[in-house]
């Protein structure tokens, strides 16, 4: 009854789909993150990143959008390692000479890569802030002052929003031709969004931990 | 001028091959890349070695027979060409050129540069094509097509089959090759009466057949000889999904 | 030579040509329908002609085998067709028809085709471009969305349906995929990369052939009820032509040894705008679609040997030849008459380029009248792939052409059926010689080869299935071991020489000794000195040449030796017709047979037949069969365009 969904789930087509839109549906989440993130700029002593917080702490479906932020990403990150190792088993013999005909950019390429350091960085994200949720709610901005005092944690950001814009360039483009939407007027405008937006949405993810330890870099 | 030819030798299928170096003298600007390779052959006939296999036909770009990469470029540093009409013009006297065969788990090797595409055959064979029987065709000027419907059915319709876009690919896809077909047929009204069911059958053969999956390098379209767009691609990912979701094919 | 030989039967029906195909199809014995999948048709080469047949008879029924030399069907030499195909639709109003596709189709030809074919043609022409539009071929369209049509080769109307600049492409890519949906269905077995080698007769009909698999060199025996030749043109009997390089003679040779005879092997077009040989490791010549000569012109310098630059040239000292010559039709002339006055200026001394072996193409006046964006618009893919191969760019000088071998008119000798003088053997599109007499007019080529296969065949092989008591066979008969036995034996003898000069040697020297002689203008002790040189090529070819390898293996020097020995072999055969045809027609120009003012003289009264050859064994000089020709409709004229 329902080999209709397994094969689409399987083909090549249909996993790609679905990696695009996952993608797509955690672009929002991040939307949304960095919305958030951007009240600790609202005020000095972050009060309004608290208030942010809290808001979001008391919403009752928060546990059910974890949950489901939780499997876009395990659904992504499955697709793409299933898609990857097949892709390399696709060329068994690799070239032994190198080139293009310049098409392929390092984001495209590395995307696999970039995806991965994307993980890392999360867990380490998560880490910071997730795993210690009763810490963090008591006092949301002070874990964030705090997190960003240490050098390397800020390094980690850093490249892991790095990764980011790196996935980002790519990706938005990527989805939009996977899902089939590719059309001469409106196609070089998507593309050039989409490298904006990954650009932009990197430097703004990785403001915070640069701007937080500049900002009190001197009092420790 | 005189050239250093690092060149894949492969005796068959199941033989281990490898890169051979070759130096070949006297060659001339005005000669193809194929000429080339003749006169490589003359020689090591006169030799007594074995000549280098490789596939050829019409050597005027469209039968799709030839195909090699060259120093990492598929059918050469030249963008809407095939190997056959790559001159020799693009090299320089003392230049090292590289040439294997197109590399893809669908394509075995036969011999040296020969590769078995006849997994485009099968994919073609899944529903590249109208069922209309000879002789059941109504008066051509029965169905107006708009121009540039037309002319974009042609941009797709135009692949040679060569298999390029495979070799190029750096995950060994066939998505340009399977799309031009599905576009092709799918931007024409005799096309849309069996285009759900085509494009299932011809995504699941391509699949069948161990491409790798499209992650829009578009190196592709790129050394795509014909030039094929990229957007073929984007139609078949839209006609699948509309073939999935939407119709009544394949429940 | 024997002019003793019994005259043909062409089968062709009689009385009012409207309605002899009509009557021809009822007269003809049927199979039933539930019959069909008992019969077996082999099916030898998959373009035009081969791939739209194996798609015609497996979907009715029948059970298909069809082999081909390339790696894919999809890749036969059809798909090199830039022009397009003619079809009597009257889609512009302007006054064409059946009739008159016919009538030019006859006179174009040079009055040495067969009429009956010519109409049937014509009248099935229209079929062909409703069959191909259904199955997707994107043909050009007008911006109402319908179909356009352009004039083409100097005809009168505009009846040339075209897909840009590659029609045959589309073409045969529509047989093609109606060919992968019998595939699918089971109904065609395909088999790529065979190389027929053989036809096998069992009590005097053709049942079989013998291939080489060319991946591992086996030989592999096809068994059925009527064999189907669809194996192109043999213009590579000089080596450099414009057909791709796997196109030979080889199918209908080996046929030709087992008992069909070749007609008119002498009739050659060389078309008139190719690119020019650049040297001696030019392995293949390039076409240009003659559309050129609607806005180029064509000029030579007044001064023989003139080594100015083209610029330094002044216009009063520019020969436009072909406006002097024939003011009526200027650049427009037919292929065979603008190809023989570039030569003539060339052997005169006033060629231009290395070798002065090429005549100027000029689209100055073009451009300065029209703008080089309207010109670029027109032909930009052909000043494109112009400068790619010569490096020189059109828009800025002259482009330099020279005439090439193009198509064979000639081939194996069918009756109405298409049906060889072996029975059971059939003979379709380029490989047989019915239906473009001396000359093919352009467009003409798809054409033919799509009627052969879409809507002739089906009918005529009923005639022979439903009609001949066939007994069934076997692969394991004495007459498959035989065949085989042969054609191993004649591979061996290749493999076996071990001699020092290579296989392209051979057919590069072959080459020349055609074009020098067997060229555009031919006389009688020309073709005797060929006659003799190509003997002793052929005899040195046995002698020395060398094949590296084994049978066992993909291998391709061994493919070219078998090719190049039966071009050795037919360009005798070809050569002797050349010779008997004292007359000028068409392609075939017998210096000894012209005009005071150079032009071709036919002559009616002694050679108004289809010569018709029959090999008598490797050691006997082939016999002459005539088919007289009578022109009911179409009434003998001698060509003229002054």
């Amino acid at each position: 009854m329902l080999r209709w969904i397994d094969r689409f789930a399987n083909s090549s087509i249909g996993r790609k789909a679905l990696m695009a839109v996952t993608g797509l549906l955690l672009i929002g989440f991040l939307l949304a993150h960095v919305a958030g993130n951007l009240t600790l700029y609202a005020d000095q002593d972050g009060s309004a990143f608290n208030a942010y917080v809290e808001s979001i702490s008391a919403l009752p479906i928060l546990p059910l959008a974890e949950a489901g932020l939780a499997l876009l990403f395990l659904v992504h990150i499955y697709l793409a390692v299933r898609t990857t190792l097949e892709n390399r088993k696709a060329r068994p013999v690799a070239y032994q000479a190198t080139g293009t005909h310049g098409q392929k950019t390092l984001a495209s390429t590395g995307m696999f890569v970039s995806g991965v350091v994307i993980l890392g960085f999360l867990i380490k994200h998560l880490l910071d802030f997730r795993l210690r949720k009763a810490e963090f709610d008591e006092a949301p901005h002070e874990s964030i002052v705090e997190a960003f005092q240490h050098m390397p944690t800020v390094a980690i950001y850093v490249v892991g929003c790095t990764a980011l814009g790196f996935h980002l360039f790519h990706a938005i483009q990527s989805a939009a031709q996977t899902l089939g939407f590719n059309h001469p007027k409106y196609t070089p405008a998507i593309l050039w969004f989409g490298r904006i937006f990954g650009i932009v949405l990197a430097l703004l993810f990785a403001s915070f931990p640069l701007v937080y330890m500049v900002k009190n870099g001197g009092t420790h | 001028m005189k050239l250093n030819l690092r060149i894949w030798r492969q005796k068959d299928a199941a033989a281990e091959g490898a890169i051979e170096t070759f130096e070949l003298d006297g060659v001339s600007p005005d000669m193809s890349f194929l000429e080339m390779l003749d006169i490589l052959n003359e020689k090591l006939v006169g030799e007594g070695t074995d000549p280098v296999a490789f596939d050829h036909d019409c050597r005027e770009g469209v039968c799709g027979s030839c195909g090699a990469v060259v120093n990492g470029q598929v059918h050469g540093p030249d963008t809407e060409t095939t190997l056959c009409q790559l001159h020799m013009r693009r090299f320089r006297d003392g230049d090292t050129v590289q040439i294997e065969p197109w590399r893809s788990r669908a394509f075995p090797v036969i011999r040296d540069l020969v590769v078995d595409r006849t997994a485009f055959d099968r994919i073609q064979q899944a529903g590249g094509y109208v069922s209309v029987d000879t002789g059941s065709a109504p008066d051509a000027n029965i169905l107006p097509v708009p121009k540039p419907d037309a002319e974009r059915a042609f941009d797709y319709a135009e692949c040679i089959g060569c298999g390029g876009c495979v070799a190029a690919c750096p995950n060994g896809a066939a998505m340009l090759f399977t799309a031009a077909k599905v576009a092709h047929l799918a931007t024409l009204p005799q096309g849309k009466v069996e285009r759900d069911a085509r494009v299932l059958a011809m995504v699941t053969q391509m699949d069948e057949e161990g491409f790798g999956a499209c992650t829009n390098h578009y190196e592709c379209t790129a050394a795509c000889p014909k030039g094929v767009p990229i957007d073929a691609i984007a139609t078949m990912n839209r006609e699948y999904l509309r073939a999935t979701f939407l119709s009544k094919e394949g429940v | 030579m024997s002019t003793q030989n019994p005259i043909l039967d062409s089968k062709c029906p009689t009385g009012d040509i409207e309605t002899r195909w009509d009557r021809h199809r009822f007269d003809m014995k049927q199979v039933n329908p539930a019959n069909k999948r008992k019969f077996h048709i082999i099916i030898v080469g998959t373009g035009l002609a081969g791939g739209s047949a194996a798609a015609t008879l497996a979907e009715l029924g029948y059970k298909v085998t069809s082999l081909c030399i390339q790696d894919s069907p999809r890749r036969a030499h059809s798909i090199a067709a830039q022009g397009g195909i003619n079809a009597a639709k009257n889609y512009p109003n302007d006054g064409d028809s059946i009739y008159r596709l016919f009538y030019d189709t006859v006179k174009g030809g040079d009055f040495r085709a067969r009429e009956s074919n010519v109409y049937r043609l014509a009248q099935v022409s229209n079929n062909i471009i409703d069959q191909a539009t259904a199955q997707g071929v994107p043909f050009a369209r007008e911006y109402g969305g319908h179909l356009d049509n352009r004039s083409f080769g100097g005809a009168q109307v505009s009846r040339t349906f075209y897909a840009r600049g590659a029609t045959g492409q589309q073409l045969l890519l529509g047989a093609y995929a109606a060919m992968s949906r019998q595939i699918q269905l089971g109904k065609i077995d395909m088999r790529p990369r065979r190389e027929m080698l053989d036809v096998v007769k069992v009590d005097g009909v053709a049942r079989g052939v013998i291939c080489r698999n060319m991946v591992t060199g086996e030989y592999e025996r096809y068994a059925g009820d009527a064999v189907l030749l669809c194996t192109g043109g043999y213009g590579n009997v000089f080596y450099l032509s414009t057909n791709a390089k796997a196109s030979n003679v080889t199918a209908s040779w080996r046929a030709h040894k087992r008992g069909a005879y070749f007609a008119n092997p002498c009739y050659t077009q060389i078309h008139p705008t190719c690119i020019p040989v650049s040297g001696d490791h030019q392995s293949k010549l390039t076409l240009m679609s003659e559309s050129l000569r609607n806005d180029g012109r064509v000029w030579v310098p007044k001064k023989a040997g003139d080594s100015r630059a083209i610029n330094d040239i002044p216009e009063e000292e520019r020969d436009y030849y072909l406006e002097r010559r024939y003011p009526a039709f200027g650049n427009l002339v037919p292929r065979d008459v603008a190809s023989r006055a570039s030569k003539e200026r060339c052997d005169a001394g006033f060629g231009v380029g290395p070798g002065g072996k090429s005549v100027y193409l000029d689209f100055a006046e073009a451009i300065q009248r029209d703008g080089e964006d309207t010109v670029r618009a027109k032909y930009g893919n052909l000043f494109h792939m112009y400068e790619k191969i010569t490096d020189e760019n059109p828009y800025e000088r002259p482009m330099r052409i020279y005439p090439a071998v193009h198509y064979t008119m000639g081939g194996l000798w069918v009756d109405y059926n298409l049906e060889s003088t072996v029975p059971g053997l059939f003979v379709l599109g380029e490989a047989n010689f019915s239906d473009h007499g001396a000359n093919r007019l352009g467009a003409s080529a798809l054409m033919q080869g799509l009627s052969d296969g879409y809507f002739v065949i089906p009918y005529t092989v009923c005639g022979h299935l439903a009609g001949r008591n066939l007994q069934p066979v076997s692969t394991s008969d004495e007459a498959f071991a035989e065949a085989e036995a042969s054609v191993r034996e004649r591979t061996d003898a290749l493999l076996a020489v071990n001699g020092s000069r290579t296989v392209d040697s051979f057919h590069r020297e072959l080459g020349l000794t055609m074009w020098d002689h067997c060229g555009m203008a031919r006389n009688k002790d020309g073709l005797q000195q060929a006659i003799d040189k190509i003997g002793s090529l052929r005899e040195e070819f046995w002698n020395d040449v060398r094949v590296l390898g084994s049978n066992e293996e993909f291998n391709q020097s061994l493919e070219k030796a078998g090719r190049v020995a039966d071009f050795l072999e037919f360009a005798e055969t070809f050569a002797m017709d050349a010779l008997d045809r004292s007359e000028s027609c068409g392609g075939h120009f017998r210096e000894e047979s012209q005009t005071e003012e150079g032009e071709a003289l036919r002559d009616d009264d002694n050679y108004c037949y289809a010569a018709a050859w029959e090999y008598q064994g490797p050691d006997g000089k082939a016999a002459l069969h005539k088919e007289d020709l009578n022109f009911e409709y179409v009434k003998l004229a001698q060509r003229s365009y002054k």
